[in-house]
């Protein structure tokens, strides 16, 4: 089931060396790329059908034809690598494993959106892989494929690395922006969006690690040769991470569009130490849990997704066994979206915390019918009422729970009652 | 979250060394606004000195040109800035999702019980100090502790204590 | 005139001014969009989602009407219920970790959170948890108190000391439900308009130390008037009250909005220089050290001046126009040279780039105008000429004691009409008492040049009278203010088209040319 395509360079030894990447063919599409004309690169990504790996899906290519044309500003690329969405991992792997991939993704995006000065934003917590991602950089500005000219072509980029310091919010991209300004990762308002008005004022492309890692493929083969992997609409790969209750669980690259099922079972090893399944949260915390029998029926991309009412998400799988406490996991949800609230809107700031109290006060067997009911009634309260979607982050999966396990809930209440 | 705010002073003034003064430098004409320095200010502070003193917080501000209660905005922001002394091997057990499905709770309460420290705390030689951190990004090599940085995955009791033995 | 446009709010037709967002524009209609963070001098900072409205076919249907500019056409839902239960749900999560300690707080009666309660919830709290702990009672510096229970978390107040007095002393730490206003460890507010923050916060958080527990505000009468502290002229409301058997006595100052003087925001200094109305002041008629009757002391100060032989008036560059116009005439009933001198009043350096100037005088521009002379030399000349001295509550000591001057005064018989006691008048053989600014109405030019009118606001049991009515028993012709605007309208080109009782709120900023200061 497997594909190599992000992943071709992840089992050779010390491919996130120049040297040795170079052999493998890193930075082979630059003299491609300056053969194209700006226009050209971004027709062939959205020909491609390349979708935002962030979460959120959307349509790179077209996402950079947002940039307003004429502008006497800068252009600028920021590349997303905050990774913090519980149950994600795949970009980890190709900072540490190919950094190349990255710069050269890099080098492709800033030339078709006219970008001269890409900032990479990485998790704080991911200190061995800035380390490996820095080495690359100074690699690369070594060997002249960033600073005054890229490969001896006729464009000036820069490339600079801003750390994170434990904030999960900064993965969306406008609280990821204030950060890079010096400012508390708080979400701005949309309009205007960051193609319009982004960072320091300028126009703005986010993109995350994954998306534009996948570029060197896609300029490199083409877009057909990408389209041929995943389904029509869902097209290419994707690093999709497996974990909680499997026998396998690790990152593994896959053609969109697989059975959900089929891909626990057999590139997952199965629900380990022989136990049946609960329930599968697909596509990183906050996508709302999918039960066994949904799980016999959904594939793995954005429409199949959709349909059965979750998401496609970051596609950060976890594998729920039958011994799961749902109310424990819903408390140990809660509890970290709360404590990831920046704190600037009303109903998530003071709003989740609640939600935690609650889901508390019944573990601790005091809770009563009356407190599911409100617990359900403030994730409809919280949820779009925020700049941002992290409350919904939140509210969207315990509302599943909530819907499909309330028995569960239920159980707890009854042990008081009594 | 608690209340972060309250700094500790050290009594003496603070600044950056001649490597970290240097890393500034470099750093700062990579930026247009000044004020895109207090992130890499503050881990440059917390490097040097292994965490980040009022007198650190004020140093900054002055260096960059900015107020001190904004620098304090995002030193208590975001979690990884220590604003008091850590140990000298600093413990962060994931405590999210995957990490918790597989057993995080065994080496927190291990370090509770056994060591004696709470999340938060240090023990009384400084040796270890800990905090249980939200997901670290390693979800499938769970659970994960990070030490000094260092990832340590595939946790286990048995596999923690040995790691904890090497450590001097 | 801006630009209108036409759009509907719950159905009706409204039009409304282009350019602003839904909260300005609709405010002006009488359309009240309830929210916390929003200010027009801060900007729209979207945090406390309270504006949430509807936009019938919008996307995205739901916005914050601090965010969102009126358009034409545009189908604003306010009363859906769907919008009112946001109202009610913003709210509910603003108070679940409020301490709802309304009785002891300043801001009940001023209280936005206890006036959305009122007009969205009213339903009793569901709250069956700990609620969050944070500080109380925290001393930010310049008088301002802050609760940290009670904020919202609106940022007004560390948006004001970033955007606009651009000190920054204060900041949001921590995040989520942990987030609170604090200052940096030993650097409290220091800037000197600090206490706009108190205005600013739209519930109790911020409170003034100087005016905690001293009164509920609901007993206030709330006046609007003209700071006399410097030439700015800020635009204030005087807010006094007389409780039963006491007297009428001035609780606070807050700022009046008016763009063209001083926006939205006084000066510290300003806003406590109520206390000088409250304090300090002279109550009692005397004649050599001797109290004695109002209209002894009248006609006592009559029989001086007619005896003598070259008096010297000197007026208050804090006084209207109309009561100097009203000396300017007694001056020439009896002969006297009159100044205005007022060196004093000018503190270089003092101002600022914002509200504050370096001259303290109120109406310097009216004596301007009105031709009186202020010079020093001119006075000091006619202090040494003079046989009668009347000092007209103009404070000579207001920068310190002036050797000279005192030197002269020693050797001259004088006369005070004041409204306070003070060094410069203790050496006067006759002292008259007179009301102050916040007691009689009038007119004032501020530094810019703009006239504007306030109204008397406090009635004290002792009232001394205005100035004006005793230039009128001294003999003069002026009767009352509104007699002496043909005389001004005459004399100064400027004024010449300006009816007193039509002064818009704003004032009007006179045109003044080289040939408009003509003095007759």
């Amino acid at each position: 089931m497997e594909v190599k395509i992000l992943s071709a360079k992840f089992g050779i030894e010390n491919a996130h060396l120049l040297e040795v990447a170079k052999q493998h063919g890193a930075y082979q599409t630059l003299d491609k790329l300056f053969s194209m004309t700006p226009e050209q690169v971004i027709d062939e990504v959205k020909n491609s059908g390349l979708r935002g790996r962030g979460g959120a899906g959307f349509p790179a290519g077209v996402k950079w034809s947002f940039l307003p044309k004429g502008l006497d500003k800068p252009v600028y690329l920021t590349v997303n690598s905050d990774e913090s969405e519980p149950a994600t991992f795949k970009d980890r792997h190709i900072l540490v494993k190919d950094p190349h991939m990255l710069i050269e993704g890099i080098i492709i995006c800033c030339y078709a959106i006219g970008c001269h000065h890409a900032y990479i934003y990485i998790r704080g917590e991911y200190t061995t892989q800035v380390r490996a991602l820095q080495r690359a950089i100074d690699e690369a500005y070594e060997a002249g494929y960033l600073g005054e000219t890229v490969a001896g072509h006729e464009f000036q980029l820069d490339v600079t690395v801003h750390r994170g310091a434990g904030a999960y919010i900064c993965g969306e991209e406008t609280a990821l922006l204030e950060s890079i300004e010096g400012k508390k990762g708080q979400p701005r308002s949309k309009p205007p969006f960051p193609a319009v008005v982004g960072l320091y004022d300028s126009p703005t492309i986010i993109n995350n690690v994954q998306t534009i890692a996948s570029l060197p493929y896609i300029i490199w083969e083409g877009a057909d040769a990408y389209k041929q992997y995943g389904t029509e609409r869902s097209p290419g790969t994707h690093l999709f991470g497996i974990s909680g209750h499997v026998n396998k669980p690790g990152m593994y690259e896959l053609p969109l569009g697989l059975p959900l099922l089929e891909v626990i079972d057999t590139v997952a090893g199965g629900v380990w130490k022989g136990r049946s399944l609960k329930g599968v949260i697909p596509g990183g915390s906050s996508t709302p849990v999918l039960t066994p029998e949904e799980v016999k029926t959904v594939t793995l991309d954005y429409e199949s997704m959709a349909a059965h009412k979750t998401m496609f998400g970051s596609g950060g799988i976890v594998v729920l066994d039958e011994t799961v406490d749902i109310v424990e996991l819903v408390k140990n949800l809660i509890d970290f979206y709360h404590h990831e609230s920046c704190g600037q809107c009303t109903p998530c700031r003071e709003g989740l915390g609640w939600m935690l109290k609650i889901v508390e006060k019944i573990l601790a067997g005091n809770g009563s019918v009356a407190d599911i009911d409100l617990l359900r009634e403030l994730c409809d309260n919280i949820e779009m009422k925020t700049v941002c979607v992290l409350s919904a982050a939140c509210t969207m999966p315990v509302r599943s729970y909530l819907n499909k396990f309330r028995h569960e809930f239920e159980a707890y209440v009854a042990d008081t009652a009594s | 979250m608690s209340d972060r705010s309250q700094l500790i002073s050290t009594g003496e003034s603070f600044a950056f060394d001649a490597e970290r003064d240097a890393e500034f430098e470099r750093l700062v004409v990579r930026y247009p606004i000044r004020e895109s320095m207090i992130m890499p200010a503050l881990w440059m502070a917390q490097e040097q000195a292994g965490w980040i003193s009022a007198e650190a917080i004020e140093y900054i501000a002055d260096r960059i040109g900015t107020f001190p209660a904004k620098v304090l905005e995002l030193a208590t922001f975001y979690t990884m800035y220590q604003l008091k002394p850590v140990g000298r091997y600093h413990i962060c057990v994931c405590r999210t999702l995957s990490c918790w499905l597989r057993g995080k709770q065994d080496i927190v309460d291990y370090l509770a019980d056994e060591i004696g420290i709470k999340p938060g705390e240090m023990t009384e030689d400084g040796k270890f100090s800990f905090e249980e951190v939200e997901c670290l990004g390693h979800c499938g090599t769970a659970p994960v502790v990070q030490i000094n940085g260092e990832f340590h995955e595939e946790m286990d009791l048995k596999k923690f204590k040995a790691l904890l033995a090497t450590l001097t | 005139m801006a630009e209108m446009v036409k759009l509907f709010v719950n159905g009706q037709e409204v039009e409304v001014e282009s350019g602003k967002n839904l909260i300005d524009a609709l405010k002006v209609v009488g359309i009240e969009i309830p929210h916390f963070c929003y200010h027009p001098a801060l900007g729209a900072d979207g945090n406390c989602r309270m504006c949430l409205v509807g936009i019938e076919d919008g996307r995205p249907p739901i916005v914050p009407a601090c965010k969102t500019p009126v358009q034409a056409g545009m189908k604003v839902l306010l009363d859906a219920e769907h919008i009112k239960k946001i109202q009610h749900d913003v709210l509910e999560f603003e108070l679940i970790n409020h301490p709802i300690d309304c009785p002891v707080c300043d801001q009940a009666g001023e209280c936005s959170l206890q006036d959305y309660y009122m007009k969205y919830s009213l339903d009793d709290s569901r709250m069956r948890v700990d609620q969050v702990a944070k500080a109380k009672r925290m001393d930010f510096g310049c008088g301002v108190v802050h609760d940290q229970e009670r904020c919202v978390l609106c940022a007004r107040c560390v948006r004001f000391t970033r955007q606009i007095t651009k000190t920054g002393e204060l900041g949001i730490v921590n995040r989520t439900d942990a987030a609170r206003v604090t200052i940096f460890p030993g650097r409290p507010l220091n800037n000197r308009y600090a206490l706009n923050i108190v205005d600013l916060c739209p519930v109790g958080a911020m409170t003034s130390q100087d005016f905690r527990f001293r009164q509920r505000v609901w007993f206030l009468k709330k006046d609007a008037s003209i700071c006399h502290g410097c030439s700015r002229g800020c635009n204030i409301y005087i807010d006094h009250h007389r409780e039963k058997y006491k007297d009428d006595i001035i609780y606070r100052f807050r700022p009046r909005t008016n763009l063209l003087v001083n926006g939205y925001f006084i000066c510290d200094a300003g806003r406590l220089s109520y206390k000088e109305e409250n304090e300090n002041r002279q109550v009692t008629s005397l004649i050599e050290g001797r109290q004695a009757p109002f209209d002894e002391t009248i006609a006592a100060i009559r029989q001086k001046l007619d005896q003598a032989r070259k008096p010297l008036i000197l007026i208050s560059p804090d006084c209207s126009l109309e009561q100097m116009w009203a000396v300017r005439r007694v001056s020439t009933l009896y002969g006297a040279s009159l100044s205005g001198f007022s060196d004093a009043y000018v503190k270089a350096g003092d101002g600022d780039d914002f509200l504050i100037n370096d001259d303290k005088a109120a109406n310097r521009r009216g004596l301007e105008l009105l031709g009186i002379k202020t010079d020093r030399k001119s006075f000091i000349e006619a202090l040494q000429k003079t046989d009668l001295f009347v000092n007209f509550n103009n404070d000579l000591h207001f920068s310190g004691v002036d050797e000279e001057i005192d030197a002269l005064l020693g050797t001259v018989q004088s006369i005070a009409v004041c409204s306070h006691q003070r060094d410069v008048f203790k050496t006067a053989s006759i002292i008259l008492p007179i009301a102050s600014y916040s007691e009689y109405g009038g007119t004032i030019i501020n530094q810019d040049y703009v006239l504007q009118a306030f109204a008397k606001a406090v009635v004290k049991n002792e009232a001394g009278k205005d100035m004006l009515e005793v230039t009128r028993l001294l003999g003069g012709a002026v009767i009352d203010a509104r007699h002496a605007w043909p005389g001004i309208r005459k004399s100064v080109a400027c004024l010449a088209d300006v009816d007193p009782a039509a002064i818009p709120a704003e004032g009007i900023k006179l045109q003044t040319g080289e040939d408009a200061n003509v003095g007759a």
